[in-house]
């Protein structure tokens, strides 16, 4: 539908494997540099698998001693590409109002890593620092970034498992279109722990080897970490301040499989209802589709289901434009999968170079579409879909396009 | 373009349907009971408010039962007690219906048994049927599942309003055309292990505090929908959400800011959306739980706006305990009250006006204004 309130994209953060700060992890994605390595967080030996998609070094230099004691693994992350995000959007406290400034991100592990710990020493019976879960809900983050940037807005914390970051972003525009903000920090953070790395192994979901979306060998996901924080300003807003725009979140699509609380629907129709509706939602057209990041999260189920999902909405148009998994490179980032996958999106549709899908090599009958193997391509792109789809049935698709 | 609620559910320890729950609720009934000794075990804390003897069934089969997390058969009750009340036809159009619920606490269960055994025993050892349910979505979408709703479905958790969020996420979805009816609620489920490590930080009122909450547990429910649509449907609704209003202060996660300006502006932001005074509230559910220096803001703000209080009170977590949830019952209260005849009303109040606030640490400040249909 249409509304007189537009959304656009005024700031990007990125903490990534293979970058951590938007350009660098740009630059690498266009390279196709893979992030997944042997995990080195915590001891792996006894996991099936023992590779991810891991942060080296966070960028937390401006934080206190205190201030990293005091926070999660997911804390640091989320407050750098924040940070980033913010100083690019150049919102202003002592001239924009703090009350009309929200923040609402996807949440998931959290300080889980910290709280794991505890627990085992709970286990066996010895004493653990209490303070250390004191981060385990997943709103700690959202919390933090107000914190830290003294915002006074709408707060929220979106816990969908895999589409988390991307309701996020579907909530601050609702926000934003609704006239409860002018302005939200919207993404997510969301780190390795041994419940994720550990269930995701359990289920036999992990491909020992980097992940290989698309690929008629796929085996499975490779499980990572990130943050990635967008700015999202009423566009009106953006101008009168002299904002850079970097593009226009045109609408999103929300639904429920209401199938299986891992499987995604094979028929791929679950899928085709909430990429219709996000269509639907920005008021755009099969054919106006230039781009898609996919999910392709690299399991045999999703990659197909996904794959009939992109047909079936789109039709025709689905063979004639790319389809990439950036997971190829910096893993699946699980609640903040959505956040850093828009990022790319955006950065796409800016500059008309999609990333491809890397480890691509053997065609699948079930995945017939152009999945952009291994090299980045030159392709304008005006307007652009990146889908989420997560346990529960919870699918979410976004809409990013030019600001125009 | 508010809403209305046409239907409402609840289960907890107070009652096992929204009548059941609002009626002892108004008695001055209390669920909340000391611990016993095998469940304080080395906890500070004295007291808890679960709900003894649930049984999911008869609703749920046994064999359904058992593979669902206690959150989620909470969760599945209350949202199918609030669709047959609104008498909601939801196999005439899925795509149209979804949910939105808060929690802080979903999957707590999975989460603490599949942790277990994989520390105790082996990764190899964790039992992969949990893992799925350690997602804080699994009530939504088992109920997702169970009712067949293909709408959007979203979980929400941001403290103590996480059940306020969930309902504004669900007006917001009804007014942008994403569904034309949406289940907005909040579910918890009481976890040991949990209960261990809000004791150790301090955040449980007992043997050594006098200020902290005592835990809680259940699941909530409405049905929001517009008003042209349960007309058109002949649905006299319970109320109408006719307002809600944030407030953020910036502090750590875990602390708690009684900043009154706050309070003020998240009361203020949901009266002005209703288009209402202080002098048009006649009831009021607080968010007094037992922190202290955040009651006490509350309730000067409350007497400063309203010239004392509200005509009627319902204090919901002093008879239910404190969760994330605890905001879904305050909802279901409101409504329920707002359309009892018997009501907490003064006979001359129309519309009859209710203030829900849900105030929770980290500096998180939602307030709602619900109000009868004419």
């Amino acid at each position: 539908m249409t509304r007189g309130r537009r959304v656009v994209v005024t700031g990007l953060g990125a903490v990534t494997s293979i970058g951590t700060t938007v350009s660098e992890f740009w630059e690498n994605l266009l390279e196709g540099v893979c992030g997944i390595r042997p995990l080195s967080l915590f001891d792996a030996s006894a996991y099936r698998t023992q590779t991810a998609a891991e942060v080296l070094d966070i960028p937390d230099d401006f934080l206190s001693a205190a201030d990293k004691r005091r926070m999660s693994r997911a804390d640091r992350m989320g407050l750098a590409a924040a940070r980033e995000a913010l100083a690019q959007a150049g919102l202003d406290l002592s001239r924009d109002d703090p009350t009309r400034i929200g923040v609402i991100l996807g949440g998931g592990t959290s300080g889980l890593l910290d709280s794991e710990e505890v627990y085992e020493k709970w286990l066996h019976g010895r004493p653990a620092r209490p303070s250390r879960v004191l981060n385990h809900l997943p709103d700690a983050i959202t919390d933090r970034v107000a914190q830290r940037f003294g915002l006074e807005g709408i707060k929220s914390t979106i816990t969908t498992a895999c589409s988390s970051a991307a309701n996020a972003m579907g909530y601050a525009y609702d926000a934003i279109a609704g006239n409860l903000a002018d302005a939200v920090v919207t993404g997510g953070s969301d780190v390795l722990a041994r419940l994720t790395y550990g269930g995701f192994n359990s289920l036999r979901s992990v491909d020992p080897d980097p992940c290989r979306p698309f690929d008629r060998e796929r085996r499975g996901l490779s499980i990572g970490e990130a943050a990635g924080i967008l700015v999202f300003e009423e566009a009106e807003y953006a101008r009168r301040r002299g904002a850079t725009i970097l593009g226009e979140f045109l609408g999103y699509g929300v639904t429920s499989d209401a199938f299986h609380m891992t499987a995604p629907d094979p028929s791929g129709a679950a899928g085709g209802r909430t990429i219709r509706a996000a269509l639907e939602d920005a008021g755009v057209d099969p054919a106006d589709v230039d781009y898609v990041n996919a999910h392709g999260t690299a399991t045999p189920q999703n990659d197909s289901a996904e794959t009939a999902a992109l047909k079936s909405a789109l039709g025709d148009r689905a063979r004639e434009i790319p389809v990439s998994s950036i997971k190829s490179m910096i893993g699946h980032c699980l609640c903040a999968s959505g956040a850093i996958e828009a990022i790319a999106t955006v950065l796409t549709v800016r500059e008309g170079r999609v990333p491809p899908t890397i480890h691509y090599e053997n065609p699948d009958p079930a995945c017939d579409l152009d999945y952009v193997p291994n090299e980045a391509r030159e392709w304008p792109v005006r307007v652009a879909l990146s889908n989420s789809f997560a346990f529960g049935g919870n699918s979410s698709v976004v809409v990013l396009g030019r600001y125009e | 373009m508010n809403p209305v609620i046409t239907g409402a559910g609840a289960v907890c320890a107070l009652g096992r349907s929204s009548n059941e729950f609002y009626r002892r609720l108004l008695a001055g009934e209390s669920s909340i009971r000391p611990f016993t000794p095998e469940e304080r075990g080395s906890l500070q804390a004295t007291h808890v408010a679960r709900y003894d003897g649930f049984s999911p069934q008869p609703e749920i089969p046994a064999m359904k039962a058992r593979r669902l997390d206690r959150g989620s058969q909470f969760a599945i009750l209350a949202c199918s007690q609030a669709v047959a009340e609104a008498g909601y036809d939801v196999s005439k159009s899925p795509e149209s219906v979804g949910i939105a619920l808060g929690t802080g606490s979903a999957g707590a269960g999975a989460l603490t048994e599949f942790l277990r055994v994989l520390i105790l025993e082996s990764p190899e050892a964790a039992p992969p049927f949990h893992f799925p349910n350690t997602v804080a979505n699994a009530p939504a979408s088992q109920v997702s599942i169970e009712l067949k709703l293909f709408g959007p479905n979203v979980t929400i958790t941001q403290k103590d309003p996480s059940g306020l969020n969930a309902v504004l996420f669900s007006s917001l979805a009804i007014s942008s055309g994403r569904a034309r009816a949406m289940l907005a609620g909040a579910v918890d489920e009481w976890n040991a292990v949990y209960a261990m490590g809000f004791d150790q930080v301090g955040a449980l009122r007992g043997a050594k505090r006098a200020s902290g909450i005592v835990q809680g547990e259940g699941g909530f429910a409405v049905l929001l929908e517009s008003e042209a649509d349960a007309r058109a449907r002949n649905v006299r609704p319970l109320a109408r959400l006719a307002g809600i209003g944030t407030a953020g202060v910036p502090t750590e996660p875990y602390r708690f800011a009684p900043d009154q300006r706050a309070i003020a502006r998240a009361i203020r932001g949901a009266l002005s959306a209703a288009g209402a005074e202080p002098r048009d509230v006649h009831l009021w559910l607080p968010s007094a739980n037992g922190v202290v220096e955040m009651d006490e803001a509350e309730e000067a703000v409350t007497r400063e706006l309203f010239g004392g209080a509200p005509t009627a009170t319902i204090a919901v977590k002093a008879a239910i305990g404190e969760m994330a949830a605890a905001g879904g019952a305050q909802i279901v209260a409101a409504c329920r009250a707002i359309a009892d005849p018997d009501g907490p009303f003064p006979p001359d109040a129309q519309p009859r006006r209710a203030l829900v606030n849900s105030f929770g640490a980290g500096g998180n400040f939602f307030s709602a204004v619900f109000e009868s249909v004419a």
